[in-house]
């Protein structure tokens, strides 16, 4: 047995997709797609629209069937199960909260399916109720509730069931901003909380950051990076998700050479040196693309600072909780910088010389 | 002191014409049914005018003949039949469509094209048909049919709206929580659309109910409450016509109300 499907069987996998691919006609919506989902994480399938991130979440849940590849739910195959006979519920987009129904009855809907006992559904009813604090509301009208409770209600109708994984399509995205922020901490706490698998699709980064364990970034119905939202945003591994996630500037260099330190050198046509991770499978003298965040490049006044890259402030944004220097260094080359509000220097007017310097581990080069 | 002069209405003129088309357009409408309605109650053993007194006998016959009652018995008995028998085929057929059925807009067209076909083309047609196919006319094989036929593509029409408006995610989320497609429609899908279901039913009622001309070929012995009602006018001006007339109107504008404020409902819980 390989050694993933033995992860797999030994149950802490709780998602397996396995070289999943999904054709319409010549146009694929998912492309040899593989990763795994751990048990009890907070999962992200985070990527523009149209980049089979729904796709692959319906294809869980069996409302899509992929033409290629298997996925494996607590180790077992599921492409046969029909949705009704997955291990897996659902919260929609647009909630899809049974109009006819009471909350009480939403929530209750697939106990009452199973053919649970009256009693029992009414009781697991009322304790999911309160987990989403919603134990006043059970005879309400699901058009009585605000948006924010209807979120609940859908939670809890999922919940209610308790699924092997809870898939989530972009359920937050009708919210207005603070609503959202407020259901992104519930979403979270009820995960910790009840120790659950989650897998959440979203196209906007700052939610997956904020709320989970690993993210996988889609784009063109191909995986770009799996990693911590620590590791997508420090270590992007392709221009994709460098761009996608964050700010950052991209430049255009050529590796000059390897320290002993583990750094390398590299220097753009417009004759920027850097210094940065050295690329694991890059040739001595390979082109690379020199990632730095807006945030990690420094601006200082020339006359404050003895060392770093002469360049003049082209222009200055004002941005609430930052300021954005764009800058142009000497030989040409465009750099932005974002500085936190209150940062010495924030006075720097736009013309003014300056110096930028930055620290070399904050330097990713990728090798394209 | 004196209010200032109020700017002259630049508009009054057409204001005026506006009032007067309204009335007279409500009147061409309205007007014959009040006349039958006033007509009767008529004391008159000849149908229409002069006016020779109040009387509400003419009602007291028509509730007591046994031509009218049975005629309303057929009708009544044959309208739930082809409205029970059309709802369910267009409810079938519209949840078919949903799924994008090959030959759909083929199968769509067909069902629709009747609709063109002139009522007395299309009782010729039955009446043919019938002829052929050794069918003898009666009101359980050849006015059923003859009316499933005519009612089938309006029941459709009215339903399929409602049905292709369904939240297909509605089913979606019913099956992800555990229910069977029989589950489906039963728990979630049926309970949605049977509003639509019952104005659809109510509507093909009233359709049935008033078709004439068709049934007028095939009717054979048994009659309908407009077969009746057209005989009666072409061998006596029976004096009880209007009374009769009333009832009638009655009848249908109930149901209509009721089909229309079912729809309503359902309109509002899709």
């Amino acid at each position: 047995m390989p050694r993933e499907d033995r992860e797999a069987a030994a149950g802490a996998v709780a998602v397996a997709i396995r070289k999943v691919g999904k054709r319409f006609g010549s146009v694929a919506a998912l492309d040899d797609v593989s990763l795994d989902i751990r048990r009890g994480e907070f999962f992200s399938l985070l990527g523009p629209s149209g980049c089979g991130k729904t796709t692959l979440l319906r294809s869980i849940g069996g409302f899509e069937a992929p033409t290629e590849g298997d996925i494996l739910i607590e180790g077992r195959s599921v492409l046969h199960l029909a949705p009704y006979e997955r291990p897996t519920n659902m919260i929609f987009q647009h909630l899809a909260l049974f109009p006819h129904l009471g909350v009480r009855d939403n929530v209750g809907f697939g106990l009452r399916m199973k053919g649970a006992d009256r009693a029992e559904t009414a009781r697991r009813v009322q304790e999911v109720l309160r987990l989403v604090r919603l134990e006043e509301y059970g005879d309400r009208r699901v058009d009585q509730l605000s948006g924010g409770q209807r979120q609940r209600v859908a939670m809890a109708r999922a919940l209610v069931n308790d699924p092997a994984v809870l898939l989530l399509d972009e359920p937050l995205g009708a919210l207005d901003l603070q609503l959202r922020l407020q259901m992104q901490e519930e979403l979270r706490r009820l995960q910790r909380q009840l120790g659950a698998t989650f897998v959440f699709v979203t196209h906007d980064q700052g939610e997956a950051m904020a709320m989970s364990d690993r993210i996988a970034v889609m784009n063109a119905g191909r995986l770009q990076q799996v990693g911590t939202p620590a590791e997508i945003y420090e270590r992007p591994a392709n221009r994709f998700v460098a761009t996608f996630v964050g700010h950052a500037n991209l430049v255009e260099a050529r590796l000059t050479g390897r320290r002993q330190d583990g750094f390398a050198e590299a220097v753009s046509a417009d004759g920027l040196a850097f210094l940065g991770q050295a690329p694991p499978h890059a040739g001595a003298r390979d082109a690379v693309l020199a990632v730095l965040r807006h945030e990690k490049l420094r601006v200082h006044p020339s006359d404050t600072v003895q060392a770093g890259v002469a360049a003049s402030v082209v222009e200055r944004t004002y941005m609430g909780s930052s300021l954005r220097f764009t800058c142009r260094a000497q030989g040409g080359a465009i750099l932005t910088a974002d500085t936190p509000n209150d940062m010495p220097g924030r006075d720097i007017a736009e013309g003014a010389a300056v110096l930028l310097d930055w620290s070399p581990a904050d330097v990713v080069f990728l090798t394209e | 002191m004196s209010a200032a002069p109020r700017p002259r209405d630049p508009y009054r003129w057409w204001r005026a014409a506006l009032g007067l088309y309204t009335t007279l357009f409500l009147g061409f409408l309205y007007l014959p049914l009040v006349v039958i309605v006033v007509l009767s109650f008529n004391n008159s053993t000849s149908t229409g005018f002069p006016l020779t007194g109040a009387t509400t006998k003419w009602y007291g016959q028509v509730l007591n003949s046994a031509d009218l009652l049975a005629a309303f018995g057929n009708s009544m008995a044959v309208g739930a039949t082809a409205a029970a028998i059309s709802t369910a085929l267009a409810l079938l057929l519209a949840l078919g469509f949903r799924h994008g059925v090959r030959g759909q807009s083929l199968v769509l067209n067909l069902i629709l094209l009747p609709v063109l076909l002139p009522g007395i083309v299309g009782g010729i047609v039955l009446l043919i048909f019938f002829g052929y196919m050794e069918v003898r006319s009666d009101l359980w094989t050849t006015v059923l049919v003859a009316h499933v036929n005519y009612v089938l593509p309006f029941a459709f029409l009215t339903l399929y709206p409602r049905v292709h408006g369904f939240d297909r995610a509605l089913e979606e989320a019913a099956m992800d929580l555990g229910a069977t497609p029989m589950q489906v429609f039963r728990h979630v899908v049926w309970p949605i659309l049977m509003p639509a279901v019952v104005a659809t039913a109510l509507f093909a009622f009233t359709l049935s109910f008033d078709e004439f001309i068709r049934t007028v070929f095939v009717s054979g012995h048994d009659r309908t409450i407009p077969v009746l009602f057209w005989l009666l006018v072409v061998d006596e001006i029976a004096p009880y016509l209007p009374a009769m007339a009333v009832v009638i109107i009655l009848v249908s504008t109930a149901l209509s109300l009721a089909a229309f404020a079912i729809g309503r409902r359902a309109d509002r819980a899709t």
